[in-house]
């Protein structure tokens, strides 16, 4: 099927969303809320883009509205840059601590506000963290309350008993607002510690012991292939390779 | 069987919706079974009770039948008085019949004032005539009739009478029903789903609630023959938790509906096969959007989702659904019993039959009333809700609870449909109407809507989690005399940004309130913010509130009802209010028989 | 304490569960019969759902803190339920929550220290011709002015004082 994107003509599959045909030929739609890993969430509205289709007209979150007919795609109209630059304006005012943010408030050249600031806080509600979190298989954190209280934590806001300290929340966070230190010692994430596994090879500390036991447990990877960290077990790999090919 | 009624026969209805039981009418209700039980009747007698008759204001109510007598603001003292005077004798206790303002005459029934003469029932066609537990009640009055006609019909037939009735959702957005219905059944899918959106969120309403709880068979014979309709063998009822009177007669009445063989398999002997499940909400109003109302039944958080494939084609677990508003189901067996021809000659050219507001706040009359879609709001303000009391100035009504709007009063004769509404900066809504006078604060009601939105949007989108918090910010200071004119143009941007960008109607609406009351009354912000007034003097910190010696006689029923002890003077002599002590709560206003009280 | 807080017990939570297939569309309605019984919604519980259902505790917790119907904490002996629907709104219901809180010192979802006055707001009960109302436990207070809610809080034992703010 074909459809117009920017005066762009392009080759889509059915159900595709327009978010991933235009990424997939070069056509960029600001998003905040999307990861390719997830698909859309349709959370945060930065890719609005305005949908001509035989009989009307609409704004649609580009990265949830699946093409299933011929349409003509504008990804930037006066309407909608204002739209977003209102959308940044008001989650820089939530998340005033996140360069990102920061960056993005400049870009769109924001009017000064009068609104408080949320001094603290870097979180923007993408709830990337999440989906990440449930892919890992833990789902230790999510979005609890609702309206304008909503927030991301683990039940209780106390240390989660799911919570495999595998730091891939803090890791996919765009904004930076996952609080995570690291030292020698161990490794702190939502309010729980976590020995960590140094690197045999390196020394490197590299993963939690929950989070090998948890791999180990979910796919049966054991032995000394667990105690390496990335760097080296790719190095590793890489010379069990170059033996093998020799 | 029920009996008939014949002259030595008296059935006693005692209201028993909401308003009635805080009013106390279950013990008229117990004294009135304890009093028949003890003492001898000439007469025989029945008692009911029944769901709101949308007259709370004067409750608890007592009629009976069929001399057709109804006794107002009925106490537990009056039932001896009752059963010797008008049920041995048949005399009439005038004290207990209503007082007319205007004519000054005791009316004998409720048909003949103009509350009730000025509406036209027909989705609380039984209310308040029926016992909601009793399927008797609900056949006897032509119950159930629709669906046996139904069941002869085609699906094909019955989607066109829906459509030819003109029939539009009850529950907001004023879809046309057949449609939606027509829709869903060209699906191709071997499940189907029935949901009714009982879960009436709108903080000003409940006529949904009166419906589910006064004559519940209504709603599920209108589901059953949707059900015909589409193809579909499970649905569910939505309910709010809290509306516990209501899940208990829908209980009741889907038990005796299966015992009767028109739920469950082989419905009265056809093909048809399906039942019905409750499902009792969680106290949200976003779970009345539809898309978050089934996440909800699924088990999840009720946030909504794009709406980019109708539910019609995947709704609840991926399958086609058909969701409608309690007050349409209610339609829906009137519509095939009566033709949908008698149904399309109710109302305007787009919007057909009647629809139920309830009518609340400043306003004489308050309760349910059904009226044909078109009458103007002067009609239902002041023809049935009998004005405004203590002869205040009518300021605005609004509509559409808090996805609505605030219609001045220069549109009083604005004919109320779904699309004037709309085309007013409103909206239908589910139906509430709330009139304010020149006692309520325009700008202080925005601020009331937009935090309850705040706290019942679900947050997970940016633009209304991000635009309600910002607002409700703005508002909040201009309430206080601390906005600038700068911050109306700001709330309109995000006002504005809410409406195209937010991803349900509840964020895509939410802005309403704020854009009508800045549209017709941008002079009262404009008081609060330049002259640090508020006119209506509501606002707390704007408002000092003083005593006029000229029309004060000195009555001294401010100083009684005032809760600081803040207001002294002898009898007779003009009072004072003693600004240290007054917190502005506006007794002495509401109190005052003279207009004395006066906010600067 | 609480007059009717209950000691949790696990038989309590296991004979609601049973009542319900071990499916996640149910997990609702187990939470409002676990607050049915308890008045609350005890962290247990949760827990407890969290384990019949086979779902992630943090799922449970997230529809927990949505729905406006459950409560984490307990209650206290006296429920004071504010209606501050728009009709009574407008006829003065900010003014008795404020007043609540003048004379007994909690905000909605507040409890006294003493476990016996708890306040929480609600939408619209149905009797809105009767506005402003307040519900204690089951009793509908109807037209309660500023000054009568101070009488209303006196007639279940509540001490006014009066110079307290
Ligand atoms: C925020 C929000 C709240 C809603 N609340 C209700 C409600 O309480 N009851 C209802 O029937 N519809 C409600 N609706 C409308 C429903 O989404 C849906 O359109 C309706 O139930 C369809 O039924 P109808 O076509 O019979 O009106 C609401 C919509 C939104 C956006
Ligand atoms: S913590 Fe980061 S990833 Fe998680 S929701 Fe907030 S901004 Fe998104
Ligand atoms: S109620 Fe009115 S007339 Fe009576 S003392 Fe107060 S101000 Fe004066
Ligand atoms: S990327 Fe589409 S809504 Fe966030
Ligand atoms: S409850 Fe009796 S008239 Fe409304
Ligand atoms: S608004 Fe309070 S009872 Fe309706």
């Amino acid at each position: 099927m074909k459809i117009r994107i920017d005066q762009q003509e392009i080759d889509v599959n059915p159900g595709e969303t327009i978010l991933e045909a235009a990424r997939q030929n070069g056509i960029n739609i600001p998003t905040l809320c999307y990861h390719e890993a997830f698909g859309g969430q349709g959370m945060c509205r930065m890719c609005m883009v305005e949908v001509k289709t035989a009989h009307s007209t609409n704004l649609v979150a580009s990265c949830t509205y699946p093409i299933n007919e011929v349409i003509e795609v504008h990804t930037s109209t006066p309407v909608i840059e204002k739209a977003r630059r209102t959308i940044i304006a008001l989650l820089y005012r939530t998340a005033p601590q996140s360069e990102f943010m920061k960056k993005l408030y400049q870009e769109y050249k924001c009017v000064e506000n009068q609104l408080e600031i949320n001094e603290n806080e870097r979180c923007i509600l993408c709830r990337l963290c999440v989906r990440a979190c449930e892919e890992i298989g833990s789902s230790a954190i999510s979005a609890i309350l609702r309206g304008t209280e909503k927030r991301i934590s683990t039940p209780f806001d106390e240390a989660s008993t799911v919570c495999i300290g595998c730091a891939a929340c803090a890791n996919i966070c765009p904004t930076g607002a996952i609080e995570l230190s690291q030292t020698p010692a161990g490794r702190t994430i939502w309010n729980r510690t976590f020995a960590v596994v140094t690197c045999q090879r390196c020394g490197q500390a590299f993963a939690t012991r929950e989070q090998l036991d948890y791999i180990a447990q979910h796919t049966g990877i054991k032995g000394s292939e667990s105690k390496l960290c990335d760097d080296c077990r790719k190095k590793n790999l890489a010379a069990q390779i170059e033996q093998y090919a020799q | 069987m029920q009996p008939a009624i014949n002259d030595d026969k008296r059935m006693i209805l005692v209201c028993c919706g909401t308003g009635c039981l805080a009013n106390g009418s279950m013990e008229v209700y117990r004294a009135l079974q304890e009093q028949l039980a003890t003492t001898e009747v000439q007469v025989e007698t029945y008692t009911k009770s029944t769901g709101c008759n949308g007259w709370c204001e004067k409750g608890p109510l007592v009629k009976i039948m069929p001399d057709d007598i109804t006794y107002c603001r009925v106490t537990a003292k009056d039932i001896p008085e009752i059963a010797a005077k008008t049920l041995q004798n048949g005399e009439l206790i005038n004290r207990l019949l209503y007082r007319d303002p205007k004519t000054k005459q005791r009316v004998k029934s409720h048909h003949e004032i103009d509350f009730y003469k000025k509406q036209h029932k027909v989705a609380l066609r039984n209310i308040g005539e029926i016992d909601p537990a009793s399927i008797e009640d609900y056949i006897q009055r032509d119950g159930y009739k629709a669906l046996g006609k139904v069941l002869e019909m085609t699906p094909l037939q019955v989607i066109d009478e829906i459509i030819k009735s003109g029939l539009r959702g009850r529950g907001g957005g004023g879809f046309p029903t057949g449609q939606k219905w027509k829709a869903c059944a060209a699906v191709d899918a071997s499940t189907r789903y029935i949901i009714c959106n009982g879960d009436e969120g709108d903080p000003g309403a409940f006529m949904d609630r009166s419906i589910m709880e006064g004559d519940p068979h209504t709603v599920i014979e209108g589901m059953i023959i949707c059900a015909h309709a589409i193809g579909a063998s499970s649905g569910f009822i939505y309910v709010r938790d809290e509306y516990s009177l209501a899940v208990k007669n829908l209980g009741i009445a889907i038990n005796d509906a299966r015992t009767r063989g028109y739920l469950g398999p082989q419905i009265l002997g056809s093909q048809l096969s399906f039942d019905i499940e409750i499902v009792r909400g969680g106290g949200a109003f976003v779970c009345g959007e539809e898309t978050a109302l089934m996440a909800s039944i699924e088990g999840n958080v009720g946030e909504p989702r794009d709406k980019y494939i109708y539910p019609t084609e995947k709704g609840l677990w991926g399958q086609p659904t058909i969701i409608n508003n309690v007050e349409t189901w209610a339609n829906v067996p009137v519509i095939m019993n009566g033709g949908a021809p008698a149904f399309a000659a109710i109302g305007t050219e787009g919007s057909k039959g009647t629809k139920v507001f309830s009518l609340v706040g400043k306003v004489i009359n308050t309760g349910l009333v059904e009226v044909p879609m078109g009458t103007t709001l002067r009609e239902i303000i002041y023809g049935i809700g009998g004005g405004i009391p203590g002869g205040r100035k009518f300021k605005a009504v609004q509509t559409g609870g808090p996805s609505g709007g605030c219609i001045p009063a220069d549109m009083l004769d604005l004919q109320v449909d779904f699309d004037n509404l709309t085309k007013a900066g409103s909206m239908m809504g589910s139906g509430g109407l709330i009139v304010m006078d020149e006692h309520t604060c325009m700008v202080e009601i925005a601020r009331y809507y937009v935090n309850f939105l705040a706290g019942e949007s679900c947050g997970k989108c940016a633009p209304c989690r991000e635009g309600l918090k910002a607002m409700l910010e703005i508002l909040t200071g201009i309430c206080k005399g601390e906005g600038s004119e700068a911050d109306l143009d700001f709330l309109r941007e995000i006002g504005e940004t809410m409406q195209i960008a937010s991803l349900c109607a509840l964020g895509k609406t939410a802005p309403n309130p704020v854009l009508s009351t800045l549209n017709y009354f941008r002079d009262e912000y404009l008081s609060h913010i330049n002259e640090h007034h508020c006119p209506a003097g509501v606002c707390r910190d704007l408002t000092r509130f003083y005593i006029d010696v000229e029309p004060c006689t000195g009555c001294g029923l401010c100083a009684k009802n005032c809760p600081m002890d803040a207001i002294s003077g002898d009898r007779k002599e003009p009072h004072v209010i003693d600004q240290d002590k007054c917190i502005q709560c506006g007794e002495c206003r509401n109190q005052c028989k003279f207009d004395a009280v006066k906010a600067r | 304490m609480a007059a009717d807080s209950r000691p949790i017990k696990q038989k309590t939570f296991t004979n609601i569960l049973d009542q319900y297939p071990a499916e996640k569309r149910y997990i609702l309605a187990m939470m409002q019969d676990v607050q049915g019984e308890y008045k609350y919604l005890p962290r247990e519980g949760m827990q407890m759902i969290a384990a019949y259902v086979d779902v992630p505790l943090s799922r449970v917790y997230s529809m927990a803190t949505f729905y406006k119907a459950f409560s984490l904490v307990p209650k206290g002996r006296i429920n004071f339920k504010v209606c501050d629907g728009t009709a009574c709104h407008i006829k003065g219901s900010n003014i008795i929550i404020d007043q609540v809180y003048q004379y007994l010192g909690i905000r909605p979802g507040e409890t006294t220290p003493d476990g016996e006055f708890s306040l929480e707001t609600v939408n619209c009960l149905g009797a809105c011709a009767l506005a402003p109302a307040v519900v204690a436990n089951e009793k509908v207070h109807p037209k309660v002015t500023s000054s009568g809610i101070i009488d209303i809080i006196k007639s279940y034992g509540g001490q006014i004082n009066a110079t307290s703010n």
